[in-house]
Formats: C-alpha cells, structure tokens, sequence
C-alpha cells in the first residue's frame, strides 16, 4: 500500500496567510498541517508515499518533509502543475504507486482518529475503493454516499437537493490498482477537472464493491481561517501537552500548556491552557493568553490578551488590546497606540486581509 | 483523459507533460537534482497526443 498526499491548491480561501505559503504548512497546534497527514500515513504502515505539488509552495512543502526520512517514511514527489482535479492528480501518481494499492489523502485534512481502520477495511475484500465518510449536519453542502446496509456505497452524488444520507465523502480515500484504468476513460467535468468522484461512480458502474467508512471523532478540512482555528481547539483539546519550558517564579500557569524548551514564561504572566507555545518565544509581564492559543516561534508577547488565536510566528504583539479568534500570519507585529496622537488604530494591511475592529 | 507524465531518472520526481510543456526545458523540481527536464524527453505520441489535446490540459 502506498500513499498520494495531494499538496497543492491555491489557498485562496486562506489568504492573505496563503500569499506567501501553501495552505498545507499553517500550523495547527504549532505543527504544519500537512505533518499530520505523513503521521497518519505512517501509523496505517504506508511509509511510501508521493506527494502531489501544484504551482504553489513546492519549494516550501519539500523544504519541510524533505526525503521523508525525518518522518520515518519515504517520499517521490509528484508535479501536477496545472490543478486538473483529483482524479488527474491521482492519475499523475501511476508510475509512483505501480502495482499497488493507495490511499489519497487531502494535505489540508486533520482528523482524529487517523486512517488505519479505513485501510483495514479496505484490505479485508477486494474492493475497488473505499472511502471516508463523516456525518455532517448540512448533507447539501458536500459530496455525499448512498450505502446499503452491509456499508458498501451504492452511489456517490454532489451536493444533492435532496441528500439520501447525510454521509458527507471527507477527501480520504483507498483505491485499488484498477482506478488508474478508470481515469483514463474520464473526461473533464464542467469545470474542466478530473473529478474523483467521477472515478469511483465509475468502478462501481464497471462492477467494483466500494468500500465505506465512517470516520469517528473530529474531521477538518482546514481551508478557511475559521477552520484552522477549530482544528487548532480540537487538536489542543486532545493532544498530550508537555511543559518543558521555563516558567518563572511569579507566573500563572493553569490547565494544560505545551511549552517549547526554549521557550520562556515570565513573571506577572498568565496562561490558561490548552495552550501551545514554540521555540524561542516570551510571553511577558502583564500578557494572558487564553485557551485553546497557539503561539508560533520567536515571537514576544508583551501587555496583551490573547485567546483562541493562532499566532502562526516570528512575531512581536505588544497592544493592549484584547485579540480573539484571530489568526495572525508570519513576522505580523502588532504594537500599542495607547500614546500616539492623533488617537486612532495605524495599520499597514496586505491584500485579502480580513479585521474587525 | 490521457494522463502524460514524465520521471526524473537522477532523482524519481514525477513531472506531468503539462509542466513540461509550459517550460520546454526546466531544472529537476526535485530536491538538490540537478538534472535537466524537456518536453522532448516524452516519447514522441505522448507529445503529439498532448499537443492535439491541449484545451484538455489548461493550457
């Protein structure tokens, strides 16, 4: 079994932190995103996997994994180039997957329990695919699954009217070596892609039993603002977090802090977990960070309030304002006004940015 | 649709026949490969067939 981890995209729904990154590396919990999806991976035994680049961030995405090697696992790196769909990106992978079996993995999910039960599922007949499915609460909203009784997927519909479920196809999938054949025969949908969906319609029109499972636990496709925020709550709330760092003498540390070993807590300072803070960041006097808080490395944090925020690094926030649900991107300084006159908020804000005020 | 792909023989990077085209001659994406890609490196109907299918392949 090996594994396609689709990496490219535009990000546009992520911007403006997407304009100078690919939306696979924002950090949820101060681990890229991507990192979870090679973990996954790995902890179902696939330790060969091809990562799919687009036009975005490819330097950046094998700066980060590299030959794989530091993750235990082996990596072939794939270039889409143009994004022709899902169907075309895994169609891209053939060379690479060869004779076996794969599972395709969307970069920018995060999900709690990992993959490993959908493999086993998978590998227990001869499926031609298997697919993970989440219930959702708007069924009208997603790609959803009809299944039969035994859990085998009888058909797949896009954003129905009328949903027959409400079991929403999550962007995790196994496919069996016979779908490469299968895309072949594709044609391009109306928006000009591949469509996986397509593809899996089809094994089950050529004959092909698919394979369901529904995933338990958390799901997040981290595409928007708002969702790495959720994947960042979710993901603090379940992680073991261990507190290496210094925390001085008058500090206030309360519940559950993931704190760097070079990291440092200063006296007069108040933090209240789940909280994660990266190498080479201060928080100082006067600072509360709230819960479910990530702050990314060297950054300093002086006089503010924070909570359930994701300070992705390299930043410097001294406001004395209070910052909530908020996502600030690298090298972002936010100083205090509280002295200046003309009294009034100075900003200097990149395109697509979004503030409330 | 014909998927067309070519693979770095240094380094095993794949590169899809669209990147290829869109560059003519491009250094390896691969990491630290220093190897030299071209269109021309596909076989000669891979090239043809990607050519009379261009509107398929977003170019």
């Amino acid at each position: 079994m090996k594994g396609v981890l689709l990496s490219g995209g535009t990000g546009s729904r992520l911007r403006p932190i997407t304009h100078t990154g690919p939306k696979q590396l924002v950090p949820v919990a101060n681990k890229p995103v991507l990192e979870y999806a090679i973990e996954d991976l790995k902890e179902a035994g696939v330790t060969e996997i091809g990562v799919i680049l687009g036009h975005k961030g490819r330097e950046e995405i094998q700066e980060l994994l590299g030959d794989g090697s530091d993750y235990g696992v082996e990596i072939t790196y794939i270039v889409q180039g143009n994004p022709l769909g899902l169907a075309h990106a895994a169609g891209c992978a053939r060379n690479f997957v060869g004779d076996d079996d794969f599972v395709m993995y969307l970069g920018d999910n995060i999900l709690k329990q990992g993959i490993a039960e959908l493999v086993e599922s998978f590998e227990r007949d001869d499926y031609g695919a298997g697919i993970a499915l989440q219930e959702v609460d708007t069924p009208e909203q997603f790609g959803i699954a009809d299944v039969d009784d035994e859990g085998a997927v009888t058909r797949l519909i896009e954003k129905p009217d009328d949903p027959p479920t409400n079991l929403a196809l999550i962007g995790i999938y196994v496919f069996s070596n016979e779908v490469f054949d299968v895309i072949e025969r594709l044609e391009p949908s109306w928006r000009g892609e591949l469509e996986i969906t397509d593809a899996i319609q089809t094994l089950l029109e050529d004959g092909h039993s698919i394979d369901s499972h529904v995933v338990r636990g958390w799901w997040k496709d981290t595409g928007k603002p708002e969702d790495i925020l959720e994947a960042n709550r979710l993901v603090l709330e379940d992680n073991h977090l261990e507190c290496a760092g210094h925390v001085a003498p008058g500090a206030t540390v309360d519940g559950r802090v993931d704190l760097h070993e070079t990291a440092r807590i200063e006296d007069g300072a108040v933090i209240r977990g789940p909280v994660s803070i990266a190498e080479n960041t201060v928080i100082e006097s006067g600072t509360y960070v709230g819960p479910y808080t990530s702050i990314g490395p060297n950054s300093t944090l002086e006089g503010v309030h924070i909570e359930n925020s994701v300070v992705i690094g390299e930043s410097l926030i001294e406001t004395s304002g209070k910052i909530v649900d908020s996502l600030l991107g690298r090298g972002t300084n936010i100083g205090r006004a509280d002295d200046e006159l003309p009294e009034g908020r100075r900003l200097v804000v990149g395109e697509n940015s979004q503030l409330k005020l | 649709m014909r998927i067309i792909t070519h693979t770095c023989m240094d380094c095993r990077t794949v590169v899809s026949a669209n990147e290829l085209e869109a560059n003519r001659v491009m250094k390896c994406p691969g990491i630290k490969c220093e190897n030299v890609l071209r269109f021309a490196d596909l076989p000669a109907d891979d090239r043809e067939f990607f050519l009379e299918h261009a509107e398929q392949y977003g170019l």
